[in-house]
């Protein structure tokens, strides 16, 4: 149920989805892995939006050369933990939610404490390493994850969720190359917003969602494009195929 | 076979029948780098593809 404080504050996007939809993002609770350039937009918005609960974590305290793009922290926050100054945003843009900000660095032997209770994943890391654990993570507890990544004027984001669409390792078989990456904070408003915006789609229910579908932007020439993709047979994450089936199949 | 690059550029190439592999070393591109969508739908570097073929070679980021 919304009290009265809540009514008005979701006034503008209830109009959207009704009551009921709001009270759907209110029982939500989401996990934000990563409180940088896409951690900012999307736990900003998630927040702005009422998402229920929040729980951000990062293992970084904010420097100087974050505050072009990483719009939850700012000048006086440089030094302190980043997940210190995301509960401080957070909580001052929404005091209606739960919000939980762990200083804390992802890896296999917590990631299910972390992702405990929550029915979403927002990928807002900037490593293909982490992101394929939260993959294996989605697909163990059967939570949706919500992929995006950017470098420069560029962008991607895709909806996967486990027992309905391919997985990451299906579409992203293997990481890049390790590199520096440019970072404009607009590329990490126009790819976050998208991820907030399939979250807020799956929790309500409407639309088409990014399912085994990579959507692709292109900043510099304003356009976006999008490539089809399918679940792999031989998938090491998702497929049912044991690996010595998988090579003798494969011949 | 018309092929998209990444940098949005456009090239034409006759081929028939090579693996994605194949076409990504002879432009002198790291298939580590890139995910190829033939005809729209994103395969793997073991496919084949021909004259008729339209391949999208698409960078893929990392960054957040």
């Amino acid at each position: 149920m919304l009290d009265d404080a809540e009514s008005r504050r979701y006034s503008r996007q209830t109009l959207l989805f009704g009551k009921e939809g709001q009270e759907m993002l209110k029982r939500t609770s989401v996990f934000v892995a990563g409180a940088g350039g896409l951690g900012s937009v999307i736990s900003f918005y998630m927040a702005a939006a009422g998402f229920g609960k929040i729980r951000i974590v990062d293992c970084d305290s904010v420097e100087l050369s974050n505050l072009n793009r990483q719009i939850l922290h700012s000048n006086a926050d440089v030094g302190r933990p980043k997940a210190r100054s995301a509960y401080e945003t957070l909580t001052g843009i929404n005091p209606e939610i739960e919000v939980e900000a762990m200083v804390e660095t992802i890896s296999e032997d917590n990631i299910g404490d972390l992702l405990r209770g929550s029915h979403l994943i927002m990928d807002a890391m900037d490593n293909f390493s982490i992101r394929y654990l939260l993959n294996r993570a989605a697909l163990k507890g059967n939570v949706p994850l919500f992929h995006g990544a950017i470098s420069g004027y560029q962008g991607q984001a895709t909806t996967i969720i486990p027992g309905r669409t391919a997985c990451l390792s299906c579409l992203f078989p293997r990481a890049p190359p390790p590199s520096t990456f440019p970072a404009l904070g607009s590329t990490c408003g126009v790819i976050g917003s998208i991820q907030v915006t399939e979250a807020v789609k799956y929790v309500t229910g409407v639309g088409e969602l990014l399912e085994n579908r990579l959507l692709l932007w292109d900043g510099l020439n304003i356009a976006f494009d999008e490539v089809a993709y399918e679940r792999n047979a031989f998938c090491k994450e998702c497929s049912d195929v044991s690996r010595s089936d998988r090579d003798a199949m494969r011949g | 076979m018309r092929i998209a690059l990444p940098d949005g550029s456009k090239l034409e190439i006759a081929e028939d029948g090579a693996s994605i592999e194949v076409i990504l070393k002879n432009l002198g591109i790291n298939p580590e780098e890139v995910i190829v969508a033939k005809n729209g739908k994103i395969v793997s570097e073991e496919e084949t593809a021909g004259d008729s073929d339209e391949l999208k070679i698409v960078r893929f980021v990392h960054g957040g």
